[in-house]
């Protein structure tokens, strides 16, 4: 946790968490975030998008054009072993760090 | 980033832009087809190119690419927010547009220089004098004076021997020295066709010192001027263009001028008006043609040529090479002041002599700057205040704006995005806006500067400011619009991307008030809101001041009755009619316009009861000395019957008042209130310029009621009335028609045109037009401050709530949890709306104690603008108030209903 970029991690974590269940495409990933965080999180696609490359060109994702289940041509992203094993650690990390805020919070 | 994969990552580029694109669209119509409107979704998605390319690092072409990007997102982004940008480029359109408008008339007023080669090096000769009484070496003066600095009197006019004597004295500083004055107008005839124009007495120098060179043929020369030779003419570009077709075919032609046939040796260049931008002379002749020209009923009497103490001639000069105005001052104001002092008759005389003055001549005469350069400075400082409104507005805007778009700034910032990156996006959103705003704005201009022109000429057709947007003025309008967008962009956008963005993140939709820096914010829309209500209301006033100065000059008392009245001029004795045939030709014509089925009344007068100077001099009862001038005015019979003037007392002219019958007067009240207090003036003989070779013994006849005549403002002046042919005054010259009409008046004027050419061709019928728009081109200035000043104050009330509706909406939204929580707790829906509305009061109140207190320094600017009115009338200060609390309460009621209308429970939940 060394730089400020807990947001960003933030962003890859959720999308590695959810490619986690199946590959998938950009638009399923941030409905899935919008729906399941109740609206509170909103992930826009200029945020998305550049994340789902960044990830891609790191080696954490996979991506191949699939046909979507409503027929149409769609870029399919998939968690790589490498993206599992980063998942692993991403998320005992973010637990790890977010109980310590959260006992702080309760208690201080 | 090396080389080579650099040229593959290019190579590679757009198979992978391709593909984004493809996944971007797919995303795109997945939202669609979820229920969001296909624009929406696009707004949501935001710009595809733009992620493609954060998708990839940066190269150099990609650079330059971006900028256009960042382009068709702000287009994009305007257009997504429709009001904002409408409010936001109107109010910059209009701010800049009544700039340039302003801007293009003191251009051309104040810093266009003469068209013609080198115009740094010409000088103005002026003298100035501080006379105290009556006694003064100017004893004959023609030609118009003025205050400056600090001379109380100053002018361009010298005798003849002062020419000679600069001329002689001057080799050492000037390269030439040359002198003209004005004709006025004359009756110029071209095969057969008369009209009416002013040309220019030119010395044989004038063109060669100006350095202009001819259109066709030649230009006058030192040896056309001079006594006996033969007369010669040079027009202008556009007169030799209207009545001879082109330059070249006027050469050789013969015109008369005044009957006096001069032939046309050469025509002045395109664009050349002479050395006054206020007079557009169509013809120029040699100064000593004035000796066979008459002007008025004779030509010029050769002696003025030696008299000393008779100032008519205007000068100017053209500067050595490294000669500086001030050196050619010290030179000549020696020897001009030895010369003068020997004009003295007096000790008296020689204590207040003329000082020498040379000034700039770059930019001609200053006759239109002194007439016109004060309200234009008044004007343009109201424009300014318009523009620092709509800043202040747009400003305010995109604070708000920015303080909205904090969540998206934050995000952009958390994946990356590089912060130069972010406020170069804002920043060209900002300069898009005001560069649209500036481009509407020229529009606007070229509109204001048509309208400003229709406006400041008002029907004059003399009117010789033609203003236009030169480059100067775009290049203004340009800057103008560019520092705006910078100035409102660059400190919101700064602002933006300072977020923490943690806290940003975590801030729920609709925002709350949070950290520090967001009261900070609103601390600062509100130091908007409050000068922008200030300045309304100083704007507020001055509209106030002038309607009301207009109103009371409409409701002046003229004494006559201005409806339905035509009013024309023509010259016959321009035209060649003399003594006594003239009074036939006037009186026959009376009489048949009289005759014209629909006029009630015709009659004439040697000049228009206002519109013009006055002819004064002493008249007074035999044996009495004179106590001032009066006013005198000599009409045909039924003068007073046309006007509807009514009599108190004898009779007015009539047929028994004829050539050689006994010399008769009316006079005015107020000229009986001055030498008849308690006397019957019926009967009475009074004395026209007693002591004067010319003197005239008349009987009053009649007592006239009191009317306006030469001015609209003071207290009545002293009038008499003389026959017009009984030759008691000044020779019969020019006359100024009145026909009574039922119905519009200018139904008529076909009729007289043809009457008169019926009459005599030759005498051409100018300056018609009706009584009552004679007298609104009187008030011309005041009617222009009243209308501009009364758009200006709307607008700029309007701008101001626009400002203040933005800033009370933007409140409520980010205190819609507060709210929520407040009406769960019980709070009424009135409590509510009274919290809004009062923070806007408090607001106001802040504006308002601003904005008075500088009316009150301001006004005082106004005063001379001002009539009837004081600058600091409490009505225009009360009224002034009231309009804007209400403007107030109507824009801020509007989100204060909406704040009360806030359903807690879905408040409470945003939190």
């Amino acid at each position: 946790m060394a730089k400020a970029d807990n947001l960003q991690g933030a962003l890859e974590l959720l999308v590695m968490k959810i490619l986690r269940r199946g590959p998938n495409h950009g638009f399923a990933v941030s409905s899935y975030i919008q729906q399941t965080s109740d609206e509170i999180l909103r992930v826009e696609a200029g945020s998305l998008y550049p994340a789902l490359h960044r990830m891609t060109e790191a080696g954490l994702l996979k991506a191949e054009w699939r046909i979507s289940e409503a027929g149409r041509r769609a870029r399919f992203y998939e968690l790589t072993a490498k993206g599992r094993r980063k998942l692993e650690t991403d998320e005992k990390r973010w637990r790890a760090v977010s109980g310590a805020v959260a006992k702080i919070l309760r208690t201080a | 980033m090396g080389m080579w994969s650099r040229i593959r990552k290019t190579l590679r580029g757009d198979r992978h832009s391709v593909e984004i694109q493809e996944e971007l669209q797919f995303h795109l119509d997945m939202d669609t087809a979820g229920g969001h409107d296909q624009r929406e979704a696009r707004m949501r998605l935001g710009n595809v190119t733009r992620i493609q390319e954060e998708t990839r690092t940066m190269g150099i072409i990609e650079w330059l690419d971006s900028a256009l990007q960042d382009a068709r997102y702000g287009l994009r982004t305007i257009a997504a927010n429709k009001t904002f940008s409408l409010l936001a480029i109107l109010s910059l359109a209009l701010g800049i547009g009544a700039n340039t408008a302003m801007y293009s008339f003191m251009d051309s007023l104040l810093m266009r220089s003469l068209p013609v080669s080198d115009p740094e090096s010409l000088a103005v000769l002026n003298w100035g004098a501080n006379p105290t009484g009556r006694d003064f070496v100017m004893r004959n003066m023609s030609g118009s004076t003025w205050r400056e600095d600090k001379w109380l009197t100053a002018a361009g006019i010298f005798p003849f021997p002062a020419f000679e004597l600069i001329r002689a004295n001057s080799g050492a500083v000037f390269s030439s020295v040359f002198a003209y004055y004005p004709t006025r107008k004359v009756n110029v005839m071209v095969k057969g066709q008369a009209e009416q124009a002013s040309g220019e007495f030119v010395s044989g120098d004038y063109f060669h010192g100006l350095q202009v060179s001819p259109a066709a043929g030649r230009l006058i020369l030192p040896d056309d001027d001079r006594a006996g030779a033969a007369p010669i003419a040079v027009v202008s570009f556009a007169f030799s263009q209207r009545r001879f077709g082109d330059a070249a075919s006027a050469l050789g032609q013969s015109i008369l001028i005044n009957n006096v046939p001069f032939t046309v040796t050469g025509v002045a260049p395109p664009g050349f008006f002479g050395v006054d931008p206020a007079a557009a002379p169509e013809f120029y002749v040699p100064l000593h043609t004035n000796l066979v020209l008459p002007l008025r009923a004779r030509a010029t009497d050769p002696k003025v040529y030696l008299e000393q103490n008779s100032y008519w001639l205007e000068m100017m000069a053209r500067l050595r090479p490294g000669v500086s105005l001030a050196q050619a001052q010290t030179a000549l104001g020696p020897v001009f002041h030895q010369w003068v002092d020997s004009t003295a008759a007096n000790d008296r005389e020689r204590a207040v002599l003329p000082e020498l003055l040379v000034h700039v001549g770059a930019t001609g005469l200053n006759t239109l700057r002194r007439q016109y350069s004060k309200p234009l400075y008044v004007l343009l400082a109201m424009a300014g205040l318009i523009l620092a409104i709509a800043c202040a507005n747009i400003a305010n805007l995109l604070l708000a704006r920015a303080t909205a778009r904090r969540r998206e700034m934050a995000i952009r910032l958390s994946v990356g995005a590089g912060r130069f990156r972010v406020i170069r996006q804002l920043l060209t959103e900002s300069a898009l806006l005001a560069s649209i705003g500036g481009g509407v704005g020229v529009a606007f201009a070229i509109w204001g500067i048509r309208f400003l022109t229709f406006l400041l000429a008002n029907g004059r057709e003399d009117f010789t400011l033609r203003p236009d947007l030169n480059w100067h003025v775009l290049g203004a309008a340009v800057a103008l619009s560019l520092l705006t967008g910078l100035l409102f962009g660059l400190a919101p956008a700064l602002q933006s991307t300072r977020v923490d963005v943690i806290p940003a993140l975590k801030e729920a939709r609709a925002g709350q008030p949070g950290s520090q820096r967001s009261f900070r914010r609103a601390g600062l829309s509100h130091v908007l809101v409050v000068t922008q209500i200030g300045m309304s209301l100083l704007m507020l006033v001055a509209a106030g001041l002038f309607v009301r100065t207009l109103s009371n000059l409409q409701s002046i008392q003229l004494g006559f009755n201005r409806e339905n009245v035509l009013l024309f001029r023509m010259n016959a004795r321009q035209a060649g009619h003399r003594d006594p045939e003239i009074h036939t030709f006037y009186g026959d014509l009376q009489s048949r316009f009289g005759t014209i089925p629909g006029v009630l009344g015709a009659s004439a007068s040697q000049s228009p009861l206002l519109g013009q100077g006055t002819w004064s001099d002493p008249v007074v009862p035999v044996g009495q000395q004179p106590k001032a001038s009066t006013h005198i005015l000599m009409t045909t019979p039924d003068f007073f019957q046309t006007m509807q003037i009514p009599l108190v007392l004898g009779r007015a002219f009539d047929d028994r008042d004829q050539p050689g019958s006994s010399l008769v007067a009316v006079v005015s009240e107020a000229y009986v209130r001055k030498y008849f207090p308690d006397r019957n003036p019926l009967g009475q003989h009074v004395t026209i310029r007693p002591g004067r070779p010319e003197n005239r013994d008349v009987e009053i006849v009649g007592v006239a009621r009191d009317v306006r005549y030469g001015a609209l403002k003071g207290e009545f002046r002293d009038i008499a009335y003389l026959p017009f042919n009984q030759g008691s005054y000044v020779p019969v010259e020019e006359m100024t028609f009145a026909l009574r009409t039922s119905g519009d008046p200018l139904r008529y004027v076909n009729t007289v045109r043809a009457i008169v050419s019926q009459a005599d061709a030759r005498v051409p019928v100018t300056d018609i037009k009706t009584q009552a728009a004679q007298i609104d081109q009187i008030m011309n200035q005041e009617i222009i401050f009243a209308r501009l000043c009364t758009a200006f104050a709307i607008l700029a009330l309007l701008i101001a709530c626009i400002g203040l509706y933005g800033t009370m909406s933007y409140t409520v939204a980010r205190r819609t949890g507060e709210i929520g929580i407040r009406m769960a707790l019980g709070a009424q829906r009135g409590v509510v709306v009274w919290m809004v509305l009062r923070q806007a009061f408090v607001l106001a109140i802040v504006g308002l104690a601003i904005g008075l207190s500088s009316a009150l320094g301001l006004s005082r600017f106004v005063e001379s603008f001002l009539f009837g009115v004081q600058p600091n009338s409490p009505a225009a200060l009360v009224l002034a108030v009231a309009i804007l609390l209400s403007a107030v309460l109507v824009a801020s009621y509007v989100p204060a209903r909406k704040a009360s209308r806030i359903d807690p429970m879905t408040a409470v939940r945003h939190e």
